[in-house]
C-alpha cells in the first residue's frame, strides 16, 4: 500500500478508502530518535532560524521516509505550509492541497472533501463506508478520554499520545485497535485515581523507604492543554512532578473526532481546530466546566500566528491561563519548568 | 525560631535570616563563586553546606530553611524545603510593603516577573519570554560597553536615545553607533533604562489594577522607577530591600 503523507489531520477516512497508508507527518517527526538533528539539518539547508520547528522537522522527515505524495493543508492550518508544499513541489513532490473553509462553509468542505475522493482514486459510498467503521474505534478513544478526567486512570500523556496518534492510527489502523485494546483492558484495572478531583482522594499514601517514610499527596491540580501539541518531549512529566494533572488535551481530542456526528461531513465541520479560535473556545470552555479543570497551559510553538490568538483566549477564559512557548524538540527548558511549577503552585495554593 | 531564606539567583545567591519580625542577618554571594566556594558533587547533585556558610547550624535546631531561585532544582540543600520564584517574591513583596492587594514587578538577572496579589493571595502571573533584554543583565551589558558604573546608569532618565534593537546582545553595536553619532553617554544610558521599561509595560498592562509594588536588583535603578510611573501612571512601590525581597519571602513563608 502506498503512503499518504499530510501536513495536518485531514478526513483520514478518504485515504483509507483508497486502499492507502495514512502517514501524519508530525508524528513521524516528532516520534523519530533524532527529531532535533532533523532540525538542526532542515535549517543548514536554509530554512529561517525563525520559522516553526514542525515545518523544519517535517519537511525533511517526508522525503527521509520514502514519501513522495502529500496532502498540505493550505487553508486550516498556517500559512508556512504554503511555503512547504511548494518547496516540496520543487523537489519534484506530488502535492495535493487541501483547505478547510475558514467559515465552515458545509458546501465548500464538502467540495475539498469530494475533490481528495478524486486525487486519491476512491468515492463517496466506500468513504462513508470506512467512516462507519471507525465509529467503534472512536468510542473507544472516547473511553481513553473520559478515564483521564472521569477517574484519572490514563495519565495526560497517555491521553495526549492515544489521541494525537489518532490522525494517522500510526499508518496501521488494526494494529492500532488491538495495542488500544490491550490498553484499555489494562488501565480499566487501575485505580481510580482521583474522582472528578474533588477531596475523595482518600488518605495521603506512604511510599519511600521504610526509615524515610514520606507522605505523597497524588497530584490534585487539575489542568487543560490547549494549542497544537507539545514539540516538548517531557511536558506532562514535568507537570505531573509538579503536583498536577492535565485532565484535557483540546488539539489532540479534536484530531481524534470523538463527537459522534453520524455524517463524514459534519464530523470535519464540527472540528475545531482548523477554523476560527471562537468555536475553539466554545469548545474549551465547555470542557473546562465538565472537566472542572482549575488552569490552562496554553502552549504556542515560537514565530506560530496562534500565539495572537491567545490574546483571544486569556480575554474569553475565565480562570488562569499560563502560555508557555516550544520551538526545537527536547525536554522542557529551565525557563518554562519555573514557570510551569509556579503554575502549579499557585493554582495549589488557590485550592 | 531563626527562619532562613535562600534565592539561588542567576547572578548572586542571597541568604536572610529572620528572627521574629526582624531580618537578623542577611548576606550576598556571586552564584559561580557560591557554588565554587560553598558546593560539592554529591550524587549527581551540587550538595550546599549550610554551616560552612558562617550561619546558625541547622544540625543544633531550630533554624528552618526555604529555598527558591533557578538553583533550586540543581542544588541540592539538605533539609530545605522548596518554593517557587514568583510564590516567594510575592510573599517577601507583601511581608515587605505590608500591602495584601497590589502588582508585583520583580526585574532580576536574568528574567522579570509580573504577579497580581489579591488578598494577600497571588492569582496569577507572567514572566518575560526567553529573551534578556528585559533584565538586569541587559543594563550591565550597556554599562559596561559605555563604561559607565551601574550606579550611575541609573540616575539617567533625560532624553532618552531611541534604540531600536530588541537584542541584548545586539543592543551592544547600536551603543557603539549612538556614540560615534556624538550622542551624550548620559542619553544613551536613559535610552538603555527606558529601553527596559517598554518591554515591561505590556506586561504590566494585563494587571492594571492597583500599586505596583517594584522588586529585584533593577528596583535600585532610579530611572527605570521614573519611566514605571511615567509611562503607566501608577503608584510605584519600591521595596526597602528589592535584592532580598526573594529570601525574604522564603524566611517569611
Amino acid at each position: 500500500m502506498g503512503k499518504i503523507g499530510f501536513t495536518t489531520t485531514v478526513p483520514v477516512e478518504v485515504i483509507l478508502a483508497a486502499g492507502l497508508t495514512p502517514a501524519d507527518l508530525n508524528n513521524i517527526f516528532i516520534t523519530r530518535d533524532d527529531p532535533g538533528d532533523v532540525v538542526d539539518r532542515a535549517e543548514a539547508l536554509g530554512f529561517p532560524r525563525t520559522t516553526c520547528g514542525w515545518i523544519k522537522g517535517i519537511y525533511l522527515c517526508a522525503k527521509e521516509a520514502g514519501i513522495n505524495k502529500i496532502v498540505s493543508v493550505t487553508q486550516g492550518d498556517c500559512s508556512n505550509t504554503h511555503a512547504l508544499m511548494e518547496l516540496w513541489q520543487a523537489d519534484g513532490m506530488n502535492i495535493m492541497p487541501f483547505a478547510y473553509p475558514y467559515d465552515r462553509d458545509r458546501d465548500l468542505l464538502k467540495l475539498q472533501v469530494r475533490k481528495l475522493m478524486d486525487a486519491l482514486g476512491t468515492s463517496e459510498e466506500k468513504t462513508k463506508k470506512v467512516f462507519r467503521g471507525l465509529v467503534p474505534l472512536r468510542k473507544k478513544l472516547k473511553r481513553v478520554d473520559d478515564m483521564t478526567w472521569k477517574d484519572g486512570r490514563v495519565t495526560g500523556a497517555e491521553n495526549h499520545l492515544w489521541l494525537v496518534s489518532a490522525s494517522d492510527f500510526d499508518g496501521d489502523r488494526e494494529n492500532f485497535e488491538a495495542r488500544l485494546d490491550r490498553f484499555l483492558a489494562e488501565a480499566e484495572k487501575r485505580e481510580s485515581r482521583s474522582p472528578m478531583g474533588r477531596d475523595a482522594l482518600g488518605a495521603p499514601k506512604e511510599s519511600g523507604s521504610p526509615r524515610g517514610r514520606t507522605l505523597r499527596k497524588p497530584p490534585s491540580v487539575r489542568l487543560g492543554y490547549i494549542g497544537v501539541p507539545p514539540i516538548f518531549s517531557d511536558l506532562y512529566e514535568t507537570v505531573e512532578r509538579a503536583g498536577a494533572r492535565v485532565v484535557f488535551n483540546e488539539v489532540q481530542r479534536q484530531f481524534s473526532m470523538l463527537h459522534d456526528t453520524g455524517d463524514l461531513y459534519e464530523q470535519y465541520a464540527r472540528y475545531t481546530y482548523p477554523y476560527d479560535v471562537f468555536g475553539r473556545i466554545r469548545d474549551i470552555a465547555r470542557q473546562i466546566k465538565l472537566r472542572r479543570i482549575d488552569g490552562i497551559i496554553h502552549y504556542c510553538q515560537s514565530f506560530c500566528f496562534r500565539a495572537i490568538e491567545d490574546l483571544i483566549i486569556r480575554r474569553e477564559l475565565k480562570l488562569p491561563v499560563l502560555t508557555i512557548e516550544g520551538d526545537r524538540p527536547g525536554p522542557v527548558d529551565a525557563r518554562t519548568r519555573i514557570r510551569l511549577e509556579g503554575f502549579v503552585e499557585m493554582l495549589g495554593d488557590m485550592k | 525560631m531563626t527562619r532562613a531564606g535562600m534565592d539561588l539567583g542567576s547572578r548572586q545567591v542571597k541568604i536572610v535570616l529572620a528572627k521574629g519580625g526582624e531580618i537578623a542577618l542577611k548576606k550576598s554571594f556571586d552564584t559561580a563563586a557560591f557554588y565554587k566556594e560553598y558546593g560539592s558533587i554529591k550524587g549527581g547533585l551540587l550538595s550546599v553546606e549550610f554551616t560552612r556558610l558562617g550561619l546558625p547550624g541547622r544540625s543544633t535546631g531550630g533554624v528552618t530553611l526555604t529555598v527558591t531561585g533557578y538553583g533550586r532544582n540543581a542544588v541540592k540543600v539538605t533539609g530545605a524545603k522548596v518554593i517557587s520564584e514568583v510564590k516567594a517574591h510575592a510573599a517577601g513583596a507583601t511581608w515587605q510593603t505590608g500591602l495584601n492587594d497590589f502588582v508585583l514587578l520583580d526585574i532580576g538577572g536574568q528574567d522579570t516577573k509580573v504577579a497580581k496579589v489579591s488578598g494577600g493571595r497571588m492569582e496569577d502571573f507572567i514572566m518575560n519570554d526567553k529573551c534578556a533584554a528585559s533584565s538586569g543583565r541587559y543594563i550591565e551589558n550597556m554599562g559596561s560597553v559605555l563604561q559607565m558604573p551601574i550606579d550611575e546608569m541609573s540616575r539617567h532618565f533625560e532624553n532618552p536615545a531611541q534604540l531600536s534593537a530588541t537584542c541584548a546582545i545586539f543592543g551592544e553595536s547600536e551603543i557603539i553607533q549612538k556614540m560615534t553619532e556624538g550622542t551624550p553617554p548620559g542619553e544613551i544610558a536613559a535610552g538603555v533604562n527606558l529601553s527596559v521599561v517598554k518591554r515591561v509595560l505590556p506586561m504590566l498592562a494585563r494587571f492594571p489594577d492597583g500599586p505596583v509594588v517594584f522588586a529585584g536588583g533593577v528596583a535600585q535603578n532610579a530611572a527605570v522607577t521614573y519611566f514605571i510611573k511615567d509611562r503607566t501612571g501608577r503608584e510605584v512601590i519600591v521595596v526597602p530591600e528589592p535584592v532580598y525581597n526573594g529570601a525574604i519571602g522564603c524566611a517569611y513563608l
